[in-house]
């Protein structure tokens, strides 16, 4: 759901970790992921359909409690994994490396301080 | 009194049957700065905080899990035509349930009101659909305390303090905007120390402003005010403990505040004076909950408008990526501001100004809050340009409507049995008008500095909450008179931005400092008097 090609494969593997999780503690969520997943299933396995197939299957399913559990466990899981924020520029925590005083917390040098210019 | 660190809950310093004390419920701007005020002028004060007391060393630099420790996330509820209701249903408002309330997370924003933003029914008259009403004070009734609350919060720009430092997210802002012709454009007035002072440290720029500031640099009642009450010796601080009922005597006059304490036992503390500063949400829903015989529609309600003309500002913001780095993470948040839209100009289509302010989210909320519901590919290459990206909030005056409220939900109860609250609002077209407009210029500001692309966020949960116990000058029109004291029980008192009229385009903090301080100025000479 949402496709970071440089992410490692281990990134998306602990959402489904988080999933299953959720499934064990809660036997109404396992009863949406369950019957999600046998919609995916419904025609050819999930797994055995070409990326533009596989799309247009979760498409299908926009909407359903199964895609919006799965959707916003996904962007929880995905976005707060410390391999994506490398990917996408981010630091993650900085009070335990001095903050951003000494770090460049106004090092953009494209522009100039708006105070300061006239 | 706060818990020891070996684990031992110290007992209270004052008895429970001690009808002596005032009580003061929620540790926030409000309460928390009320309750060291009238600590300093000699007064017992025992603070009801619904929340743990965390330390800023325990506050933790990642968004999700800090939102798990610090935010209000009890059960609420939400209906009307607002997104929330949809995208959020059961989180109307991102406050915290914390000692220190959401000081806590608090950016440091201060504007003042302006002279105006106190009457705008007497400047627009009715409009359709609002319950519009001047408050009983201007601005000069609250300058004094204005300054007061500045040198107290430490607010940059003001008492000599130097201004913040222009971080990368404000040079694109700040250029943009100038570029665009705006002219008050700086990087603000800001409740976080740029020097040290108050024997809190300067910032070291770390940014994660919403998930409490393990530096101690910004004010906040934690870190300032509560500490500052304990060492008078008389505030009992009790954390972790759940107002639930205010009772009253027979004529009417509050006698005590039934609360649900660490351990899951219902307590009473008896109280001579009791004050209401549970964020706007919880103190409506306490007093509707405080119903009794004599007063069958809520405490303080004969009005009708507990809980009523609830409002959260106009919000929204916009992104925008570059084709150049911003990092807009790094420094501090929300350190910066263009004021010009904050002005009083109908011709602009709407009553009532807004201001763009600095803001930045880690990819973890950005990713929730940017597009809600969205997914695949596209979304995903969004984020990829997550270190080009820069950020505003836009922050405006929405109009109170009487429907827009919080009621109690009888078919969902919390974890103490109580019903939970729930919040309606439906948009009014003044607010829409107001926030195209802002999107709008937004967008024009990041295109002057060569914007890529741009996106139009939603208002998400936010933290101002406002005017469910609303200061009239007639008892018929509000439930507060101008000291907050309510029109019907001589011995109650609101202290939040519960008893805002109107909200102005101001972020809140600062006034409910500024009305707290006169509030206890005003409860000390009435406990003088004997009236009270």
């Amino acid at each position: 759901m949402y496709p970071h090609d440089a992410l490692p494969d281990d990134v998306y593997a602990r959402v489904a970790e988080k999933l299953a999780e959720a499934a064990r503690e809660d036997s109404g969520v396992a009863r949406t992921i369950e019957a999600g997943v046998s919609a995916l299933n419904g025609g050819r396995p999930f797994a055995e359909l070409s990326a533009d197939e596989q799309l247009k299957a979760l498409k299908g399913l926009e909407g359903s409690d199964f895609f919006e559990f799965v959707r916003s466990t996904a962007v929880v899981e995905v976005y707060s994994d410390q391999r994506t924020w490398h990917l996408v520029g981010y630091e993650g925590p900085s009070f335990d490396k001095g903050g951003y005083i000494n770090r460049g917390f106004n090092d953009l040098d494209w522009l100039p301080d708006p105070e300061a210019a006239s | 009194m706060s818990a020891q660190p070996d684990g031992h809950r110290p007992v209270n310093r004052f008895a429970a049957d001690d009808s002596d004390v005032i009580v003061v419920i929620g540790s926030g701007a409000g309460g928390g700065t009320l309750a060291n005020e009238l600590c300093q002028r000699g007064a017992k004060v025992v603070l009801i905080e619904a929340g743990r007391h965390h330390q800023p060393e325990d506050f933790i630099n990642d968004e999700w899990a800090s939102l798990n420790q610090l935010a209000w996330l009890d059960a609420r509820t939400t209906s009307g035509s607002w997104r929330i209701a949809r995208e959020f249903p059961n989180l109307p408002a991102w406050t915290c349930k914390t000692v220190g309330g959401t000081t806590v997370h608090w950016a440091g924003c201060c504007p003042r009101f302006k002279e105006w933003e106190f009457r705008i029914r007497s400047e627009h008259g009715c409009i359709d659909g609002v319950s519009l009403l001047d408050w009983p004070i201007g601005l000069s009734d609250l300058e004094p305390y204005y300054d007061k609350a500045e040198d107290r919060l430490g607010v940059t720009r003001t008492n000599g303090i130097p201004a913040p430092p222009a971080n990368n997210n404000f040079k694109v802002m700040g250029n943009g905007a100038k570029r665009v012709g705006y002219t008050g454009v700086s990087t603000g007035r800001m409740a976080f120390n740029t020097v040290p002072r108050d024997g809190r440290p300067a910032t070291i720029q770390d940014g994660f402003n919403y998930q409490g500031d393990k530096q101690r640099a910004h004010w906040s009642t934690l870190t300032s005010e509560i500490p500052k009450a304990e060492r008078t010796g008389r505030l009992d601080l009790r954390p972790e403990s759940m107002a639930i009922r205010i009772d009253h005597d027979d004529f009417g006059k509050v006698t005590g505040v039934v609360y649900v304490d660490a351990e899951g036992n219902l307590r009473r503390q008896e109280a001579r004076v009791v004050c209401v500063a549970c964020n706007a949400i919880e103190t409506a829903r306490l007093l509707l909950n405080s119903a009794s015989s004599l007063f069958p529609d809520g405490l303080a309600n004969s009005s009708g408008q507990v809980g009523r003309n609830y409002m959260r500002h106009v919000t929204g913001a916009v992104f925008a990526t570059f084709d150049k780095p911003v990092r807009m993470y790094r420094g501090e948040t929300m350190a910066g501001i263009v004021t010009d839209e904050s002005r009083n100009d109908p011709g602009r289509g709407f009553v009532g100004g807004y201001y763009m302010q600095l803001h930045s989210l880690g990819p973890s909320f950005l990713a929730t809050f940017l597009r809600p519901s969205a997914w695949g590919r596209d979304f995903a290459q969004i984020m990829e340009r997550y270190g080009y990206m820069a950020g505003m909030w836009l922050v405006g005056e929405d109009m109170p409507q009487e429907n827009n409220r919080v009621t109690l939900n009888r078919d969902v109860l919390d974890q103490f049995g109580q019903p939970v609250p729930n919040v309606h609002v439906d948009d009014h077209p003044n607010d829409t008008a107001m926030r195209e407009h802002a999107y709008a210029a937004g967008e024009s500001v990041y295109a002057a500095v060569g914007a890529l692309r741009t996106f139009r966020v939603s208002p998400y949960p936010t933290s101002h909450n406002l005017g469910t116990a609303r200061m009239s000058a007639r008892p018929e029109d509000g439930v507060v008179n101008e000291f907050g004291r309510a029109h019907d029980v001589p011995n109650l008192f609101v202290s939040d931005g519960s008893v805002m009229t109107t909200g102005a385009a101001a972020n809140p903090t600062l006034t409910i400092v500024a009305l707290a301080l006169r509030q206890a100025e005003y409860i000390e000479q009435q406990l003088k008097a004997g009236a009270l």
